[in-house]
């Protein structure tokens, strides 16, 4: 479809939920109406509930569509997640709890502008961080520069000074990396995390897609949607491209901790789509710094090991002794350049909440440019100004511990008691070093498929950027939505869903 | 292949077939009962011990007033309480194949995946009360789909082999624990008159998805040593002890990477050997003491196949 063919501005109909016109019409009430938008930027309507330019034949086909239709396709979805297995939790082998990640059948759309934006921004972040990791475990320019404390990089509890000299294949720590960004209340995207260890979701990414297509394909026609389904293969050049030099025909495989972790199905699921074996560690056994796995003709020769197993469960002789996940002497196999690992170990640095504040700075120190994706303002209680205003400011501030994630240790100040307030502000005030604060942002919102209409909910992206030859960003990324009214937690475990995310095709390119 | 995952290939197979025969199993009894209790005075629950004591299962445990049989039935299918239920089979088939679920076709996976939830729907279990048939039959077409979509879309490589292996050596051994519980039937000799009979051991080929394919061989009355003849040493009827024994040389042959015929292996000697005595079969060693101690030589060999194939792949 053309833009000459498009109809004028679709406008949300304004009526008040539950008219009895509505009521009374067959089929249910309109999908959005008395659609309500909050303080947060809303990704498919302006302040005037027009949709935006992008939004607008989804916004026109969501209107002819009726609540009840939508309901179909919406249990269609969820029986798809289900017959696959897509993202389950077991608790107990036999009975075990088994959840369906849900998916909002209402696609995020990226126009292609704002996704080269964030391309940018991310391909450079990824150079700068990668740079830094090479730096702080070789010579240590930037800290020695003093552009980033080395107190903090020294002193973090993910620092591997066991790999400080140790030259890591094509000088690469992150291979993969899983960007979460959010976008401010005037629609600014900003960084809120990177994650450089093991960052998962991927799978949902690319399943939602597929699962979309299936139940919904008349969504795609009005809008040139680019495929994410390379992926995978990309993330095997990546595999392929760090292995060691001394075999033509590398073995890769992807090291899980098993069907008991909670992103099993995406280890899986990654190691069908590339081809690899999905090795545990009890498959894999080191010989003589070689890595080995057990196989029905005997041992078999490994050369990279894509891990989704945390540094300190790798390798019981180095890090934690009691780890039953890991290989005995995977580490010193790494070291000796037998093997490859993605990603790098020693990696939990860059992302670490006290170094984040400094990722701009790294950004123009090794790079010479300016950030193109800024972060989330950062407030350091170590430095003695900053500490008054996050004192005087707790009731507005989310405060983080910089050695915790996952959400725990954090004080979200309007949702917040006196109490727990005090309690922070004795702990800041003695160890103002562990903490950083930032203002609460709210996360942009997204019509989401609730209660037989679509209501306004929050949202993030996480894009995936894979490092090896060259930097590729997956056009798209996983979406998660906070399902409960006014969260602003979109993580799985606490009532989160997920979207398919298009990025829309460079205009003409039809 | 990395052990691990053909051990779980192994199990995926035996646990699938294992639900389907034991389903076919409680279908076939439950129906034959409806037919024999108008014409045999035999308690109700004689067949029903019967099938327990062929499954070596324990009874259920004492229950709360719930008829004898209909709480034979449940346990048999529905109750997690007894790990060789069909209900506690499918689980395990396929908590093995979603351990190793990028080894398995995700079309395959699927078929799996649905048939748990299907089985595992409340309503659906509570309707066994009434009747098993419907839950028994959604189990068979379940596997039947499971072994179409495998066979259809995975390669047929070492590990396929390992899921047949699973599979061939479960169907020989439960087919020869159907005709070594008859035998006693076999030795009263024609004690019973014709059409019960010819409805019991009808039954021994229903529940070995047999009837229509002997008959279609013999054209005639199901005669007992037909049934054993034809459930034990027909080379071309998928259900008979010969061709699941013939599957199985075949994939050890395949797995071991040997030209056919070239011993590798116990288990693949031990196979060789049983096959080759009842492709050479006597007509004489079909009855009487000959034919019980085959039966049980044959159930041993099968069993031992199973342990040696264990230790062969196993590097633990």
């Amino acid at each position: 479809m053309t833009p000459s063919s498009m109809a004028p501005q679709a406008r949300v109909s304004q009526n008040p939920a539950g008219t009895a016109s509505e009521v009374a019409s067959p089929g249910g009430s309109s999908l959005l109406g008395g659609y309500e938008l909050g303080a947060a930027y809303d990704e498919m309507f302006d302040s005037d509930l027009l949709a935006r330019g992008h939004y607008q034949q989804l916004a026109q086909l969501l209107d002819r569509t009726s609540s009840d239709e939508f309901r179909r396709r919406k249990a269609m979805t969820d029986l798809s997640m289900r017959q696959d297995g897509v993202g389950f939790t077991v608790y107990r082998a036999e009975e075990g709890i088994e959840r369906v990640w849900p998916m909002d059948p209402v696609p995020r759309i990226i126009p292609a502008d704002e996704w080269q934006q964030i391309e940018a921004g991310l391909v450079q972040r990824i150079t700068a961080l990668n740079l830094f990791l090479w730096d702080i475990y070789h010579e240590q320019h930037i800290l020695r520069d003093r552009v980033v404390p080395p107190r903090l990089v020294l002193q973090g509890n993910s620092f591997r000074r066991e790999f400080v000299g140790v030259d890591v294949p094509r000088k690469i720590y992150i291979h993969i990396c899983g960007t979460d960004l959010i976008r401010a209340a005037d629609g600014e995207y900003l960084v809120l995390e990177d994650n450089g260890r093991t960052p998962s979701g991927v799978s949902y990414m690319l399943h939602n897609r597929q699962v979309l297509k299936r139940v919904f394909p008349a969504l795609f026609n009005d809008y040139d949607v680019l495929p994410n389904d390379d992926y995978p293969a990309a993330l095997l050049d990546v595999l392929k491209y760090i292995a060691p030099e001394s075999t033509a025909t590398p073995t890769a495989v992807l090291l899980s901790p098993g069907m008991y972790n909670s992103a099993y199905f995406e280890h899986s699921f990654l190691a069908q789509r590339m081809g690899i074996e999905l090795v545990e560690g009890r498959d894999l056994l080191v010989d003589a710094n070689r890595v080995f796995m057990r196989t029905t003709r005997g041992l078999q020769r490994v050369d990279v090991i894509y891990r989704r197993i945390d540094d300190d469960f790798l390798d019981p002789l180095t890090f934690r002794p009691d780890s039953v996940l890991g290989v005995p002497g995977l580490v010193n196999a790494y070291r000796a350049g037998n093997v490859a690992l993605a990603n790098s170990i020693g990696t939990g640095i860059a992302d670490d909440k006290g170094i984040y504040p400094f990722v701009p700075d790294m950004i123009r120190y090794y790079l010479k440019q300016d950030p193109l994706l800024n972060n989330v303002k950062t407030f350091r209680p170590e430095v003695p100004e900053q500490l008054q205003h996050v004192l005087a400011n707790l009731d507005t501030l989310v405060v983080k511990r910089v050695n915790e994630s996952g959400g725990y240790g954090m004080l979200v100040g309007p949702a917040s008691t006196a109490e727990q307030r005090d309690e922070f502000r004795r702990a800041i005030r003695a160890n103002p070093r562990d903490f950083i604060a930032q203002p609460t942002i709210q996360l942009s919102t997204h019509p989401t498929f609730v209660d037989g209409r679509l209501e306004g909910r929050h949202l993030d992206l996480r894009p995936f950027v894979l490092c090896g030859e060259r930097v590729v960003v997956t056009p798209g990324g996983l979406t998660r939505v906070a399902l409960p009214k006014g969260s602003l937690v979109v993580n799985s475990s606490q009532g989160g869903g997920s979207k398919d995310t298009w990025i829309l095709a460079q205009a003409g390119r039809m | 292949m990395l052990s691990r995952v053909a051990d779980a290939l192994f199990w995926t197979g035996r646990y699938l077939e294992r639900s389907a025969c034991l389903a076919r199993a409680v279908d076939v009894t439950f129906s034959l009962d409806l037919d024999l209790h108008g014409v045999l005075s035999n308690p109700v629950e004689l067949e029903w011990n019967a099938l327990l004591s062929m499954l070596r299962q324990s009874p259920p445990p004492a229950g709360d007033g719930e008829h004898p049989v209909a709480a034979v039935q449940r346990w048999l299918l529905v109750d997690l309480g007894n790990p060789g239920s069909v209900m506690a089979c499918v689980n395990r088939a396929r908590n093995n194949a979603r351990s190793i679920r990028g080894s398995i076709s995700p079309q395959m996976w699927r078929e799996l995946n649905k048939l748990h939830w299907r089985l595992s729907d409340g309503a659906f279990q509570a309707a066994v009360a009434e009747s098993p048939h419907d839950f028994c039959e959604e189990t068979q077409v379940g596997v039947l789909l499971c072994h179409g979509v495998c066979d259809a879309t995975m390669s047929h490589d070492e590990g396929w082999h390992f899921i047949q292996l699973g599979t061939y050596l479960e169907r020989a051994d439960k087919v020869l624990r159907i005709l070594d519980s008859k035998f006693g039937l076999l030795e009263r000799g024609d004690g019973a008159d014709l059409p019960v009979r010819n409805l019991q051991w009808g039954a021994v080929l229903r529940q070995c998805r047999a009837y229509e394919a002997y008959q279609r061989l013999y054209i005639s009355r199901v005669e007992p040593e037909r049934v054993v003849e034809f459930l034990l040493v027909n080379p071309d009827f998928p259900n008979s002890v010969r061709f699941c024994l013939d599957r199985l040389l075949d994939s050890l042959t395949e797995i071991s990477g040997r030209l056919p015929g070239r011993c590798d292996s116990d288990a693949m000697r031990t196979l060789g050997g049983l096959v080759s005595e009842l492709t050479y079969l006597d007509s004489d060693d079909l009855d009487g003491e000959r034919l019980h101690s085959l039966l049980g030589d044959s159930l041993g060999r099968c069993s031992r196949v199973g342990h040696l194939l264990q230790q062969q792949y196993s590097l633990q």
